[in-house]
């Protein structure tokens, strides 16, 4: 039910990518609408790739900033220092986010709470580790990176392509065998070890890819606002963020969290103009609503409305019918 | 000497505050198998309680214990009631209870930057500063009150689960609630009675944090952190079991002052949860049942 597309869904996605990759050249889109749709590609990206560990395997990580924050400085510090030009230095980020994420390999036998909670201490030991190290990441006055206004421009098309990318992948990864054996091992480890799936390998996998992901996403963030501070990219509500797009989205659905990160977008952007302290209640009280009642979010809401539609006028036709 | 001596007892009484945290989480997944991650949030909540008690109406923060522990006992009930008991629990719940109790802190905390700003606070009462000399050092007398009360909750906790009829049922539905409901148990009010207990735990270990240290509407984050270590590394079978886990706890942090640079203390509950986590997951003295 959830991995299956509507036929025609490729087309229509293709159609949605090619609109929004106009959109700044057709549209004259005004600097404000160019931002925040920049900023919503990245956190589709970082949302998907989220999801995949959160997600497909159930594992919730409360900690996805290390990544993001690794990313970003990496590769602003090789921007920096002049030794690559701008795309090469942000793969460098996500590689290395991706080896970081490696670093969680003796955490991930830990299941549900437990690996929950140990993310929230490594999170909030490296929000704290890489505030002290001032001469990688500035320190709490940050880094400012140099101000390419054409790069900055570009950066909404690099954006789009991770972010599209990324979705193609959350959907491969689901409709492939891999997607399979991640749902084995996240409705039971030892049964899937029995038929052979390793949940050691394959969760080391899907968490090096995820914080690859992550670690390209906050590369290219720290390209874009050409500002980062270690507060702002390793900081709990970073990794947050992360966790209440991909929920508000649709948990373990290939798509919902592209909706869900849109939505949390918006929502923040109008939010912290207006009650700059609210937003994150405002999320709390979604993710219960959530919870309680639509456990796969945005999509699972469409879904039920998509039934009810069909129900409606299958019995309408079989009125007329009679 | 005079210094470790000073570092020593500063550990004693941070231990005391630690296991009283811990006891309001571990007796809620000893029974529910659900991990309240709201603890932070509601430990957070009991402070301000306990503040506003002392600011407007003037109570002492001792005195308002009651008050406390009824608040936080009704709060905890009513989440359970009207939340938690909707959701799949245990390992097959996967992480819907972990959102949801995630949910209802991010909420705890906007609430309180709504009412109280993000200040910094703290109950000073007239003796908030008097200490008295013990052994070379000196002892602030709020710290040794915490400490009292502290060592009297695990007392208080381990009659009231050994010694009563409602305790029974507590420690029969945390090993088997079918049979319990078989020999007519009514299992759905002792999960009530026990997330209302261990949420008015959270909240009277707010209310002493406050009497000693300062918060904000963020604190309790880290407090639950701290909570969760010293509950699995203690294990839940044993009230002694927690008591050490949470010396180790507070003396690994008090005495990482003398190696590590200041900024780095805090990070030391972190590392010490993780190294716990992955070297030591059945606790120190192994896993047990409640009791």
């Amino acid at each position: 039910m959830i991995g299956r597309i509507p036929r025609g869904g490729a087309a229509g996605c293709a159609a949605a990518v090619a609109l929004l990759a106009a959109a700044p050249v057709v549209l004259d889109l005004t600097p404000y609408s160019h931002n925040l749709l920049t900023l919503a590609f990245l956190m589709i990206a970082g949302a998907l790739a989220w999801n995949w560990m959160g997600g497909y395997v159930g594992q919730v990580s409360f900690g996805h900033a290390i990544m993001f924050g690794i990313g970003g400085f990496v590769s602003a510090r090789l921007v920096l220092s002049g030794a690559l030009p701008a795309p090469l230095a942000w793969i460098a980020g996500g590689l290395v986010g991706g080896v970081a994420a490696l670093g969680a390999h003796p955490m991930l036998r830990l299941r549900g709470p437990y690996f929950s909670i140990a993310t929230i201490g490594v999170g909030e030991a490296a929000r704290l580790i890489f505030t002290y190290w001032e001469s990688f990441t500035g320190g709490s006055s940050g880094l400012s990176l140099p101000i390419d206004p054409i790069l900055k421009y570009q950066l909404y098309w690099w954006s789009l392509w991770l972010a599209a990318g990324v979705a193609a992948a959350s959907w491969l990864m689901r409709r492939s065998t891999l997607g399979l054996q991640l749902l084995a091992i996240k409705s039971d480890v030892e049964a899937a070890a029995d038929v052979g799936v390793s949940a050691t390998f394959y969760q080391d996998l899907v968490f090096c890819l995820s914080g690859a992901v992550v670690g390209l996403t906050g590369a290219l963030y720290a390209s874009y606002f050409a500002y980062i501070e270690p507060a702002d990219l390793f900081g709990f509500d970073r990794s947050i963020g992360f966790v209440l797009m991909a929920v508000i989205g649709g948990l373990g659905t290939p798509f919902g969290p592209i909706l869900g990160a849109v939505v949390f977008v918006l929502l923040r952007q109008s939010l912290l103009a207006t009650y700059p302290q609210l937003y994150l209640g405002l999320y709390g009280g979604l993710l219960i609503v959530i919870i309680l009642f639509e456990p796969l979010g945005l999509t699972g809401l469409g879904l039920r409305t998509a039934r009810l539609v069909r129900r409606l006028r299958a019995s309408r036709s079989a009125a007329r019918a009679a | 000497m005079a210094r470790f001596i000073d570092l020593v007892f500063r550990a004693i009484l941070l231990a005391g505050l630690y296991a009283t945290m811990a006891y309001g989480l571990g007796l809620i997944y000893g029974v529910l198998r659900v991990v309240n991650l709201a603890h932070g949030g509601i430990l957070m909540a009991g402070a301000y309680l306990g503040w506003i008690l002392f600011d407007t109406w003037h109570i002492d923060p001792y005195l308002s214990i009651p008050i406390v522990l009824a608040a936080s006992f009704l709060f905890g009930a009513a989440l359970y009631r009207v939340l938690v008991v909707h959701l799949p629990r245990g390992a097959a719940g996967g992480p819907a209870s972990l959102l949801l109790l995630f949910g209802v802190w991010l909420v705890l905390r906007n609430a309180a930057y709504w009412l109280f700003t993000g200040d910094d606070r703290t109950i000073r009462t007239a003796y908030s500063t008097r200490a008295i000399l013990v052994a070379g050092s000196y002892l602030e007398v709020s710290r040794l009150a915490v400490l009292a009360i502290a060592v009297l909750v695990p007392i208080v906790l381990h009659v009231l689960l050994r010694r009563t009829y409602l305790g029974m049922a507590i420690r029969a539905v945390a090993q088997n609630p079918d049979s319990c409901a078989v020999v007519g148990i009514d299992v759905g009010r002792i999960y009530t009675i026990t997330f209302g207990l261990g949420t008015a735990l959270a909240g009277l270990a707010g209310l002493l944090w406050a009497t000693i240290f300062s918060f904000n509407p963020s604190s309790g984050g880290s407090e639950l952190l701290k909570s969760f270590v010293v509950v699995v590394l203690g294990g839940l079978g044993s009230t002694f079991g927690v008591a050490i886990a949470a010396l180790i706890v507070a003396a690994a942090e008090v005495f990482a002052i003398l190696v590590l640079p200041s900024y780095l203390t805090s990070a030391v509950g972190f590392v010490l949860l993780v190294l716990v986590l992955v070297l030591r997951p059945g606790g120190l003295f192994g896993q047990r049942v409640l009791g």
